[in-house]
């Protein structure tokens, strides 16, 4: 949860508490018995009455302690059977699916349709003003809301894996609904729960206002329709007597509707992402970094990208690569090795907690790092693009994709639209898909918009972050050779990041192994994958089983990837390497292009 | 158009229930309903045709089911009773506070969505900063005010203190025609209207707050600032797809607002359908408020429908044909 | 011996949207006996996923039938579906959905034993041992899945299917999600499993490479069809049809 919900909370839970305390303690709190005349009628405030007394000469400060109690009760009792009852609908309705769901659901569109305040009032006239009646009355109509809200989650979690797994697994549907689906509702319970409790005191407080409240008691709402009826706007008596109620109710509603607000955010985990906003920092040292040298396009230099968590981690440590001209530089490791880390530093879009801590981003005779947020946006997309890792959700839903290219395009130039198509068509997607809209494609093809649009005006540099995540081998391959094709058609730099070694290795030019955040090899990537020279290299390669030649099969390499939050000493391959010897242990291996002892002698 | 079709039907059927239901609610009273129809002091008095009169009068004679049949065929003429308070037909007397209360609704929603939904692109825009969690909170807080209490503190302040606006009804008495007339019903539109929209302007602000964040959390628009978007651009694509759970909240809100402007109509003596209907209840003049009562849920479930359709037309991904 | 699992005819045809149907599998007929290890191949949404789900009554058939053990599930009642079901398990793809984030490891693996009603205290060794069987420490137990790589998840998960000794496995693309580097120990530890309990492995994957080290047999899938089936290595030396030969030029290094 975020800090501000968290504030927002703590006052509620304040609020409501204050309320919950004066009710508690109101036989305490007031010598007078609630709802009993003790002194004369439109009594202004004394000692005797702190708030007066109203036209029955009854005291005020009493009616407003006592009725702290009406309104907690009707709230929270009415809140609890509607969510109990609406979850229960829910259940069955969302789990069940079928006849059982249309027929639930169109008895919740009927009870939604009711129009709800005037239903509370016919009702109440006609099955009386008691207060457990007016509490069924309101569940009886708070609860649809709830059920159609839970329904939908319920269908949601329903298709969840671990649902579907334990359901492979035989288990019964007590335990389905008990343990897997029940606890993944109870975010939106609590924000259902917290929201019915407010509405049920305003409809509460609303229909004794006016007039057809619990007549045995005096909750706050009675109290403002006696203020109302004795026209105590006009005197002076609506300070003593209209103000406390009011802001008695607004204190127990505004209570609830914080609370509810800050349970909403634990339900909906998409608002607590960290702030789209968070600049970049511009780096003003006073040299500024030397330009890419000829041929070379990207130069990184030295680059370190620091988790700032609780401990920090160390995502990369002093990564030097270049790209050259016209070629394609795989960068490969396994997860947590920093190589998306890496790649987003590059494309000035890491997100915080990630941070620079130092290093140089050149491309060509533009330092990167000297540009804010708003520079490198405006270089994105023009003099270099990315393409992001997972693009199947990045595609904006509600556009076409032809709009979606048309717009990387009018960067540049006007006829956006006419041009987005015939990028669509070099990528290979058919002319009469280019109005589709992205849920309509496969995420193959879904993956070959963003590239689309990611050449639109033909970029220097193209980073391609695991552009393969999630698809099948034959559309892998078809995506590395388009962008192949596409490379030597425009003549740009291709950095490509991937864990799949073999398939990166068979159209990168040149290959960087990254292990632990640092570069443990470079090379030209024949050279790499037929003779590797780090340790690492050579035990992921023989990870992949081959599928022609002799049946060979695969070797895992030992142990567990390293910890990124602990700095330790020597070379951070050492705990799992096989050719290990004592130097390593002692001395970070920081050589060029191969990063090991081993090979350095 | 087989989807509107199906819906259709759907709705069909949710209005049928309406209709059912309406007719046995007051039937579900205890005691005789021609206590509710002849004036307590006389009933003592009444002889056995009288009463038989009466029952006839309001086709409440006869089994249930024969009531039943009188009341759908009434209804397929649109003769919707009697009221039982002034004589009038049901359907005059409803018709004739319908478009009060549209005037007053149509206002209110009309401001509060466009007020809630730029106040909550705002908020969301600048999530977590101070000005947001202030203006949030605030906006929090004046939501939670119960509208009577806010129709009572207007009145207060701008009637009784400051004398700036009438203390009650819609139109002044006597003849106002033209210019005069139109500023006449503005004037007196304002505070009823201020208070639904001073209430009604949070759930809008908080539900397009929530779904500009939910929005800008989305990976499309990381792809926008990987594609080299300005923020401009990029808010333009977030706030559009925002969009979608606001315009369903703001038509049911207005559907909803007609029946729960209830209590702001009494405070402020406006003619609308809700104090027509709080009227009803306490004359129990059931022919009125069942006439008041089918309504509302009329419209409540026109606006499900016309949301149902409409739908689609927004969300690509929601359509059925291509 | 009766087999396992058996489809017969198998086809599946869903309801799409713009009324058009789609036809997920279709005649699809083979068995899986004890100790069988058979591998099913293809590319996205070719039924591959569907046939898994069908074999554990997840899916009903709308041609054809399948039997686990002799039974046709579409003819079973509830409650012998259920003790069908605990019979074979299912790994799943997806590491990080797959398994519930509010259970620790330990009563993640021992779920499938507290569905069968085994006593708690039993349970402790049988989980334990499933977890050094695929390699992890007995420690992480008291882990969430949110402390774990999605390579120790997908170990997790393994270890969950193994811990009630079922008779067959289905493994549905269990390292596609994964680093390619870890394709290697679900090798292992398939093989492993196999050894020791005489497991039955249907291994679904789009990797030719793959498929050659899990599985005896190689089905080729394509369009809701098996194309082509035979021993492993012939499959993969003489490709017959050319879907079989685009998944493996895929993969040639």
């Amino acid at each position: 949860m975020s800090r501000s919900s968290k504030i927002v909370a703590t006052i509620g839970i304040g609020f409501v508490g204050i309320i919950l305390l004066a009710a508690v303690f109101a036989p305490i709190l007031t010598e007078h018995p609630p709802n009993t005349t003790s002194g004369l009628a439109f009594e202004s405030p004394s000692a005797d009455h702190l708030l007066g007394t109203d036209d029955l000469g009854r005291d005020l400060w009493s009616q407003l302690l006592f009725g702290a109690r009406i309104s907690l009760s009707v709230g929270l009792a009415a809140a609890i059977i509607a969510t109990v009852v609406g979850t229960v609908v829910a259940l069955i309705a969302g789990y069940r699916g079928g006849t059982v769901d249309a027929v639930l659901m169109r008895v919740v569109d009927l009870v939604l349709s009711m129009p709800f305040l005037v239903l509370v009032l016919v009702l109440v006239t006609y099955f009386g003003r008691g207060l457990s009646v007016t509490i069924a009355l309101i569940a009886g109509v708070l609860w649809a809301r709830p059920a159609r809200l839970l329904r939908g989650q319920v269908l949601k979690v329903k298709e969840f894996e671990h649902v579907v797994a334990a359901e492979a697994m035989g288990a019964g549907l007590w335990r389905i609904l008990g343990l897997h689906i029940l606890p993944r509702l109870t975010p939106l319970l609590s924000s259902q729960f917290v929201r019915a409790a407010a509405v049920a005191v305003i409809v509460q407080s609303g229909i004794a206002f006016l007039g057809l409240g619990d007549p045995s008691s005096v909750s706050w709402g009675a109290t403002l329709s006696f203020a109302n009826n004795a026209s105590a706007i006009l005197t002076d008596a609506w300070k003593w007597w209209i103000l406390p109620p009011g802001i008695a109710l607004t204190i127990l509603i505004v209570g609830f509707a914080f609370i509810g607000y800050a349970a909403e955010e634990w339900a909906d985990p998409r608002l607590t992402s960290y702030g789209y906003q968070r600049g970049v920092r511009r780096v003003l040292e006073e040299h500024p970094a030397s330009p890419a040298g000829e041929n070379e396009s990207l130069v990184v230099r030295n680059l370190s990208v620091h988790y700032e968590t609780e401990p920090p981690v160390h995502a990369t440590t002093s990564v030097d690569l270049r790209t050259r001209s016209g070629r394609i530089l795989g960068m490969v490791g396994e997860s947590g090795s920093g190589k998306s880390t890496l790649a987003m530093a590059i494309a000035g879009l890491l997100a915080p907690p990630g941070r620079i801590v130092e290093g140089e981003v050149v491309l060509g005779d533009t330092d990167l790092r000297r540009l804010g947020r708003v520079g490198l946006t405006k270089l994105r997309g023009r003099r270099f693009a990315v393409v992001p890792q997972a693009a199947m959700s990045l595609l904006d839903p509600i556009i076409t994709i032809r709009r979606q290219v048309a717009e990387s395009a009018l960067m540049t130039r006007r006829d956006g639209l006419e041009y987005a198509s015939q990028l669509l068509s070099r990528v290979g997607i058919d002319p009469d898909r280019h109005d589709a809209y992205p849920h309509e494609l496969s995420g193959g093809m879904r993956q070959r918009v963003v590239i689309a649009m990611a050449i639109a005006n033909q970029p220097e540099l193209l980073i391609a972050d695991e552009p393969t995540t999630g698809l099948d081998v034959v559309t892998q391959r078809e995506l590395l050779d388009l962008l192949d094709s596409l490379r030597s058609e425009l003549e740009m730099d291709v950095l490509i990041i991937s864990h799949d070694l073999r398939m990166v290795g068979s159209i990168a030019d040149d290959l960087a192994i990254m292990y632990a955040g640092r570069i443990a090899e470079l090379g030209e990537a024949s050279a790499v994958l037929a003779s590797p020279r780090h340790p690492y290299t050579e035990l992921l390669l023989n990870a992949f089983p081959p599928v022609l030649g002799p049946r060979r099969p695969p070797v895992p390499i030992p142990g567990d990837p390293p910890d990124l939050s602990q700095i330790e000493s020597g070379c951070p391959f050492a705990p799992r390497c096989p050719k290990v010897f004592e130097t390593c242990l002692e001395t970070v291996p920081e050589y060029v292009p191969v990063a090991c002892h081993l090979a350095a002698t | 158009m087989r989807r509107a079709g199906r819906l259709a039907l759907q709705y069909g059927l949710v209005v049928v229930a309406a209709l059912v239901l309406n007719f046995i609610l007051p039937r579900l009273a205890a005691g005789d309903p021609v206590d509710y129809l002849i004036p307590p002091d006389s009933s003592g008095f009444v002889t056995a045709e009288q009463r038989q009169a009466t029952l006839a009068r309001y086709d409440l004679d006869g089994s249930n089911r024969q009531q039943f049949v009188t009341y759908v065929k009434n209804l397929t003429h649109g003769d919707l009773g009697v009221s039982i308070r002034t004589g009038q037909p049901v359907r005059e007397v409803v018709t004739g506070r319908l478009g009060w209360s549209l005037l007053l609704v149509g206002v209110a929603v009309s401001i509060s969505t466009v007020l809630g939904v730029l106040l909550g692109f705002a908020a969301g825009w600048r999530r977590g900063t101070k000005r947001d969690i202030g203006v949030l909170s605030a906006v929090l807080a004046v939501d939670a005010l119960p509208a009577f209490f806010v129709g009572l503190m207007l009145l207060l302040a701008f009637s009784v203190k400051l004398d700036w606006f009438p203390v009650y009804g819609a139109i002044a008495a006597g003849d106002i025609t033209g210019w005069a007339r139109v500023t006449d019903v503005a004037r007196r539109l304002v505070l009823p209207a201020s208070t639904l929209i001073l209430t009604g302007i949070g759930s809008v602000f908080v539900v397009s707050r929530s779904a500009l964040v939910s929005e800008l959390g989305e990976d499309y628009v990381f792809m926008a600032r990987a594609k080299g978007l300005d923020d401009r651009a990029v808010r333009r694509h977030a706030q559009r797809n925002a969009l979608l759970p606001v315009s369903t909240a703001a038509l049911l809100g207005f559907s909803t607002l007609v029946g729960a402007a209830t209590v702001v109509e009494t405070i402020f003596s406006y003619p609308g359908l809700g104090s027509l209907a709080f009227d009803s209840v306490l004359a129990r003049d059931y022919p009125v408020l069942q006439g008041v009562f089918l309504l509302l849920a009329l419209i409540a479930i026109g606006a499900n429908f016309f949301n149902d359709l409409l739908y689609p037309r927004l969300d690509p991904r929601v359509r059925k044909v291509g | 011996m009766t087999p396992i699992l058996e489809l017969r005819n198998f086809g599946v045809t869903f309801r799409g949207r713009r009324h058009v149907d789609v036809v997920a599998a279709t005649d699809i007929s083979f068995t899986m006996t004890r100790g069988e290890r058979l591998a099913l191949v293809g590319r996205s949404g070719v039924g591959k996923s569907t046939i898994a789900r069908a074999a554990l009554g997840l899916v009903a058939p709308t041609t054809g039938a399948v039997l686990v053990d002799g039974n046709d599930l579409g003819s079973v009642s509830r409650r012998q579906l259920r003790s069908l079901r605990r019979r074979i398990h299912m790994v799943f793809q997806n590491p990080y959905q797959s398994l519930h984030p509010g259970m620790t490891v330990k009563r993640l693996i021992g779920e499938s034993l507290a569905i069968q009603r085994v006593p708690p205290a039993d349970r402790v060794e049988l989980v334990n041992d499933a977890l050094v069987a695929v390699g992890l420490p007995i420690e992480l137990g008291s882990r969430y899945p949110d402390a774990l790589s999605g390579g120790q998840r997908q170990r997790v998960a393994l270890a969950r299917a193994l811990v009630a000794k079922p008779e067959l496995v289905i493994a549905d693309e269990p390292t596609s999600m994964l680093d390619a580097s870890l394709r290697g120990v679900m090798i292992e530890l398939l093989s492993q499993m196999q050894d020791v309990n005489d497991t039955a492995i249907l291994y679904i994957t789009h990797d030719l490479a793959m498929a050659r080290y899990v599985g005896d047999t190689i089905a080729v899938m394509d369009k809701g069809r098996i194309v082509e089936m035979g021993p492993g290595e012939e499959v993969i030396s003489s490709p017959n049809h050319p879907a079989t030969s685009a998944l493996l030029e895929a993969v040639i290094q």
